[in-house]
């Protein structure tokens, strides 16, 4: 028998055997297993002499938080950087789309209502409703526009960037089919391509369309999932976007295939630094917010991801895990025995939708507290005045991937990040 | 009749004006839009809008409720994800026309480009000319009407809707997961009354209809890589 570690651990061989057997890639729910670089890969240097720390336990540091007021007249205001990514009613159970809303209503935070129109329980429990543009339209009209708090021109996500949408036919049930337009039980395959705008050269017109759909008021974001982050970003930014939702490829989904969730796109760390990288480069980092997804799980990823420049996190399987979620990675089957990810009626009965949404809230209270924590511990009394300076890298990796100084030393390898590269190795 | 002159106007502020004019006139028609985008987006209530030129992309689009009719051609999109009303175009259209549709007719008397009806979930498109290749591709609903021929992958991957189609060959220009079929007699009489609203000559009876296959799933590889062993024996033949 072969070593774990070995090119053919048993994982591999059981993909192999799955592929011989069937002629055809496995789907998988949930992230990629991979281990890629992470926000673990910095460390926050604590204020010592050269800033005063902010006092943990009696002193203020404002996590309110404002997006999408670069061109919307009515801005977002959440009161945490922590958003609730869009998962959709399908890939979840209506008791979870619910539970997850009604927490961002004890939070004061968004929640997007991911592919295929919206529950209207979710939008009568949120707090504030990000309304996602799809190619695929399903469920989606005109209404959605005009309750929608924030919009989000979806291109692509973190877990198959370049693949539409799947929902396995296990979870097309009667009010699923229903909501999304489509036949019971059928292996939805969404639409690959916007069909109403094909590149960047219409949607500068559809973006003057939804502008004046929506008075412009409503800040209108894109989500994109890490690529080639540097020309999407600056692309966005051309096409007047309010703000940019990069999705890493630490991304979880109801179901994707694995070659897609293990090999496309960039983790979420080093996109998040290129997208910076290009906003500021065309000189729109204080307008545009800018929101990073994709394996967000603690305060220490949020504290980073703020310092390194986003405006907020958006959480997906971080949320489902603190309703009892165990990442079994088997979400397509639509078997999930805590409820979650599933629309079998009886499965759904175990999720009791009030404890999970005071659980969701919890999490997400006790992530912003513990970016405060390592905030003010760097001397900041706002969230948002994290910056780069106060990050170090932990391994040569993580350095020459973001710019920021290896911990210990002046060191950058490569591209500096506002730090001069001295790469005299 | 009360005429809106957009020579000098820009784009931005068009529909702006539209409505305003809307405000106190129920027909109004629009002069030298020269293929302003945008046109009528987002339009509501009962009303109308003449177009004395061509439009360019969106025309229509979201609208809810109006009647437009543009006598020239119209560009990419017209239509998107129109609510209700009539949009009546008079020439020739770009690709996507009615790209998402929801409800509300759009009637085209010339030729439209490819996938037009693409994802539509409601409402009708009438074609009275020929239509490009992926006409109500991966369509939810409503009803595309094609009088002319049609392009190639007819239908392809639709999960509702209907197409109805008097093209000869239409059967062998289908994509996949769509079957042709007889139209039936209700059919027949909804595609007449559609005809005489809008003053097409056809008869309703010519028609068939292409329909989604919904008796089966999908695999999870839509599109297999067609894999051809017998057309790699060559290489055995150049090797001997």
């Amino acid at each position: 028998m072969m070593e774990m570690d070995s090119n053919w651990s048993k994982e591999t061989l059981s993909e192999i055997d799955y592929k011989a057997r069937n002629g055809k890639y496995r789907i998988r729910g949930c992230a990629s297993p991979r281990k890629l670089p992470t926000f673990d890969d910095l460390m926050i240097l604590p204020g010592q002499m050269t800033r005063m720390p902010i006092d943990t336990y009696r002193e203020k540091c404002e996590t309110r938080t404002v997006l999408g007021g670069r061109y919307a007249t009515r801005p977002l205001i959440i009161e945490t950087p922590v958003m609730i990514a869009g998962m959709s009613y399908g890939a979840l159970s209506k008791e979870a789309k619910i539970a997850l809303a009604k927490a961002t209503q004890k939070v004061g935070t968004v929640i997007s209502n991911g592919e295929g129109g919206i529950l209207p329980e979710e939008l009568e429990n949120s707090y504030r409703q990000s309304v996602q543009i799809l190619a695929s339209r399903m469920g989606f009209s005109r209404r959605n526009l005009e309750v929608a708090d924030m919009l989000e021109v979806l291109y692509g996500i973190g877990a198959k960037p370049g693949l539409s949408g799947h929902l396995m036919g296990e979870k097309i049930s009667p009010e699923i089919a229903q909501i999304r337009q489509i036949p019971i039980g059928i292996d939805l395959h969404s639409h690959p391509r916007a069909g109403d705008s094909f590149g960047a050269d219409d949607m500068v017109v559809k973006m003057q369309q939804l502008r004046e759909l929506t008075n412009w008021e409503t800040p209108i974001f894109c989500k994109i999932a890490a690529a080639r982050v540097k020309e999407d970003v600056k692309i966005a930014v051309k096409l007047g976007f309010d703000g940019i939702i990069l999705d890493g490829c630490q991304g979880g989904t109801g179901a994707a295939p694995v070659m897609a969730a293990d090999h496309l796109g960039i983790p979420s760390m080093p996109a998040l630094v290129q997208a910076v990288k290009a906003m500021e480069e065309m000189g729109v980092k204080e307008e545009m917010s800018l929101i990073i997804s994709g394996g967000i799980k603690d305060g220490a990823d949020l504290a980073k991801a703020l310092a390194i420049g986003a405006d907020a996190v958006a959480i997906g399987t971080g949320a489902m895990v603190a309703m009892g979620c165990r990442v079994c990675m088997n979400c397509q089957s639509g078997k999930c025995s805590f409820g979650i990810g599933t629309q079998d009626p009886d499965l759904r009965k175990k999720l009791n939708i009030e404890e999970a949404a005071d659980k969701v809230a919890n999490y997400i209270k006790a992530i912003t507290e513990e970016a405060v924590l390592l905030a003010k511990a760097a001397g900041k009394t706002k969230l948002k005045n994290l910056e780069r300076e106060d990050l170090r890298s932990v391994t040569l990796e993580a350095c020459a991937m973001t710019g920021i100084p290896l911990m210990g030393s002046d060191l950058v390898i490569g591209e500096g990040f506002g730090f001069t590269a001295n790469s005299g190795i | 009749m009360e005429y809106l002159d957009l020579e000098n106007v820009k784009s931005e502020k068009v529909n702006p004006l539209i409505k305003e004019k809307l405000k106190q006139h129920k027909t109004i028609t629009l002069q030298h839009v020269n293929s302003m985008h945008n046109i009528c987006a987002g339009l509501s209530g009962e009303c109308e809008v003449i177009i004395e030129d061509s439009t360019g992309l969106y025309t229509g689009s979201y609208m809810e409720g109006p009647r437009i009719v543009v006598k020239g051609n119209v560009g990419w999109y017209a239509g998107d994800d129109m609510m209700a009303g009539q949009l009546i175009i008079e020439k020739n259209t770009g690709c996507n026309v009615g790209a998402y549709i929801c409800g509300g007719d759009i009637v085209i008397y010339g030729n439209t480009g490819s996938r037009v009806g693409y994802g539509m979930k409601g409402g009708n498109i009438v074609v009275a000319g020929s239509a490009g290749r992926w006409a109500a591709q991966m369509a939810m609903g409503g009803n595309l009407i094609v009088l002319g021929e049609m392009g190639s992958e007819i239908g392809e991957s639709m999960y509702a809707g209907k197409i109805f189609t008097r093209d000869k060959n239409a059967a062998e220009k289908m994509g996949r997961n769509v079957f042709y079929d007889e139209i039936t007699d209700e059919e027949a009489s909804q595609l007449t009354a559609l005809f005489e609203t809008y003053g097409l000559e056809a008869c309703a009876s010519q028609f068939h209809v292409i329909r989604p296959a919904l008796s089966g799933r999908h695999k999870y590889v839509l599109f297999q890589p067609e894999l051809k062993p017998e057309l790699a024996k060559k290489y055995l033949n150049r090797k001997g």
